[in-house]
């Protein structure tokens, strides 16, 4: 996969403190998420990579392009969506789209029809010619889609996309963010503290804490990776525990029939009712999960953050050993 | 991205060039001003001294109409230095009420809901767009200022004739200096100002006050004081200290005019000009961020 981001001991200092500090790494997913606690840096990073912020030391690469050097060329492939309100109260909403997707440089004809289909892409086709001030909260993010998206970027940049929205708006802000991402044609960024926004779209994670990197990985490897876990109560059963091990499971067993049981991947559950049955037993609780980007973030929010590049995956046994 | 297919799509037509980016924020600017219907009508109020020179000047070099209208103008020169500069004030100080209502609005609202940063976001620079919105000002004003004085500097030679233009060429570059200096002047102060206060009444408010209550206080400081540095604090006493060696305003006794009318040296008035562009530049160049970096 060609790289997106490229971070060489990133370091970005604001009124005399350390915000970011030597962030290194390289991400090259096609939905990228950033991830961390208030504070983290998240935000810090986005404008870094927008210029807004220089780099105190090291630098950071979009597209192999240096920030600082080619900071024009680069913004013109970017599409930024802030988290704050970001627009103009009395302008009417495609005539603000259609401002911003000129500012980029396209042709005054071109930019309107882009405008209007911008609108009309992320629902908003009805409200176009309302001004922006009389937009409710999800019609101000989804305009701020609208603009971040009219002129066709290569990355965009949407920083906590689905704050304040109703469940409703924000499965719709995801799924277009999903939609975009399936083009193939943009790269996608999200800066979130919501986790589940990021398990929905995102290929890869970064996540900070305190300005450093704590983690960073690929979540579909990840999960490609991770075990199966369950967690059974039982009636006692002559044969039960050792017919799974012998099926290839790993188990343990903790007294009064619990047991915990790693499922790998060819192993279906149905092989363990059949089993169950065989042995005349009654499988009475079963808690079935896989790692989650929960377990990850809290892995990285409990364990020590390090400076440069992460730390290597913890060995299997790390997420949960019998 | 089509609305019939409503699905994204990047774009790979054309691009403006990137140098012109600046012009898209004058357009803008242009037609968000004059969306405002009172506004138009007072800027084409701000052409009422231009017809009336126009209309005094054709009269003069007339005898028909003097003679229809039972005038009768003496053979004094009375579109001189004087008459150019009564003009050019008269456009000036209506330019600052223009400037007072409209600048503060096209930067305030910029800033009112945070949207700089999308602005900065793309191939555009913090410069260009200062340049983007002072362009509108500096166009309009020059409309409303030095574009109509010189047009009548130009009809004034046509009809005078007899080498008039030529012998007072200097005239003309006074006119355009005059105008420039008073634009720059009072456009960077009210964008300054806006980016400052960022809220338009407030900005407005702010603006008058640097130009009505400031001198107050310089005098007061005078008083206090036993100075005449005060004088510093009186923009509109400054500039038309300059405007006055500018247009060559002469005493009756045809001594130049120095420190009769001047409270400070001529070349304080220059500095303090100067120095009031130079800190309203300050002020764009600090203000004017994307984001702004809590210090602590």
């Amino acid at each position: 996969m060609a790289k997106v981001i490229e971070l060489d001991n990133l370091t970005v200092q604001l009124g005399g403190r350390v915000i970011l500090d030597r962030l290194a790494g390289t991400l090259s997913g096609k939905c990228i998420g950033l991830l961390g606690p208030n504070g983290s840096g998240k935000s810090t990073l986005i404008n870094t990579l927008l210029g807004f912020y220089s780099a105190a030391a090291g630098s950071a690469l979009i597209f192999g392009k240096d920030v600082r050097t080619n900071l024009r060329d680069l913004r013109a492939q970017i599409g930024y969506m802030p988290e704050s309100d970001a627009f103009i109260a009395d302008m009417t909403g495609v005539r603000f789209v259609r401002y911003m997707a000129e500012l980029s440089g396209l042709p005054p004809g071109e930019a309107m029809e882009r405008a209007h289909e911008a609108f009309f892409y992320v629902g908003l086709g009805e409200a176009r010619y309302r001004k922006l001030g009389t937009y409710s909260l999800g019609m101000k993010q989804l305009a701020k889609l609208a603009q971040a998206i009219v002129h066709g970027p290569r990355l965009l940049l949407l920083d906590e996309p689905t704050n304040g929205l109703d469940p409703e708006a924000r499965q719709r802000m995801l799924h277009l963010v999903r939609e975009i991402r399936d083009t193939g044609e943009v790269n996608v960024l999200i800066s979130s503290h919501l986790l589940r926004d990021v398990e929905e779209c995102c290929d890869e994670v970064i996540i900070l804490k305190e300005g450093k990197i704590a983690a960073l990985c690929n979540l579909e490897e990840e999960r490609k990776a991770n075990l199966k876990f369950l967690e059974l109560e039982v009636t006692q059963g002559n044969g039960f525990l050792e017919s799974v091990r012998a099926l290839g499971c790993e188990c343990a067993s903790f007294g009064a029939g619990r047991l915990k049981v790693v499922l790998p991947d060819n192993i279906e559950l149905r092989q363990l009712y059949r089993l169950a049955a065989e042995h005349s037993v009654e499988i009475r609780r079963m808690n079935y999960r896989r790692d989650s980007l929960e377990d990850i973030f809290l892995k990285a929010m409990t364990g020590s953050t390090s400076a440069g590049p992460p730390p290597p995956p913890p060995p299997r046994s790390a997420h949960g050993s019998l | 991205m089509a609305v019939y297919k409503r699905t994204f799509k990047a774009y790979k037509g054309p691009l403006t060039p990137a140098w012109s980016r600046f012009t898209v924020l004058s357009r803008y600017g242009f037609s968000t001003l004059f969306e405002s219907r009172a506004l138009t009508a007072y800027t084409v109020l701000c052409f009422l001294p231009f017809l009336v020179g126009l209309v005094f000047i054709y009269v003069v070099h007339s005898g028909a109409v003097q003679a229809l209208l039972n005038v009768r103008f003496g053979r004094t020169p009375l579109i001189n230095n004087y008459w150019f500069m009564g003009l050019l004030s008269v456009e000036a100080w209506m330019s600052f009420v223009l400037t007072a209502w409209a600048a503060p609005g096209m930067i305030s609202k910029d800033f009112a809901n945070h949207a700089v940063q999308l602005y900065l976001s793309r191939p555009l620079s913090r410069a260009e767009y200062l340049v983007g919105k002072v362009s509108v000002m500096t166009a309009l004003l020059s409309c409303t200022t030095w574009i109509p004085a010189l047009l009548l500097f130009l009809l004034q030679a046509e009809l005078e004739g007899h080498g008039w233009g030529w012998d007072n060429l200097w005239l003309a570059g006074s006119i355009f200096v005059a105008g420039m200096l008073w634009i720059a002047l009072i456009a960077l102060i009210a964008m300054a100002i806006s980016v400052w206060v960022r809220w338009r009444i407030a900005a407005t408010a702010l603006m008058m006050a640097v130009f009505f209550v400031l001198p107050g206080f310089g005098v007061v400081v005078n008083v206090i004081l036993r100075t005449r540095w005060g004088a510093l604090l009186n923009l509109s006493h400054m500039i038309t200290s300059v405007w006055w060696h500018l247009f060559r305003i002469r005493l009756a006794d045809g001594e130049t005019v120095r420190f009769t009318r001047l409270e400070v040296p001529l070349w304080a008035a220059w500095a303090a000009l100067l120095a009031v562009c130079a800190f309203c530049t300050w002020i764009l160049n600090t203000k004017l961020k994307a984001r702004e970096a809590v210090r602590g």
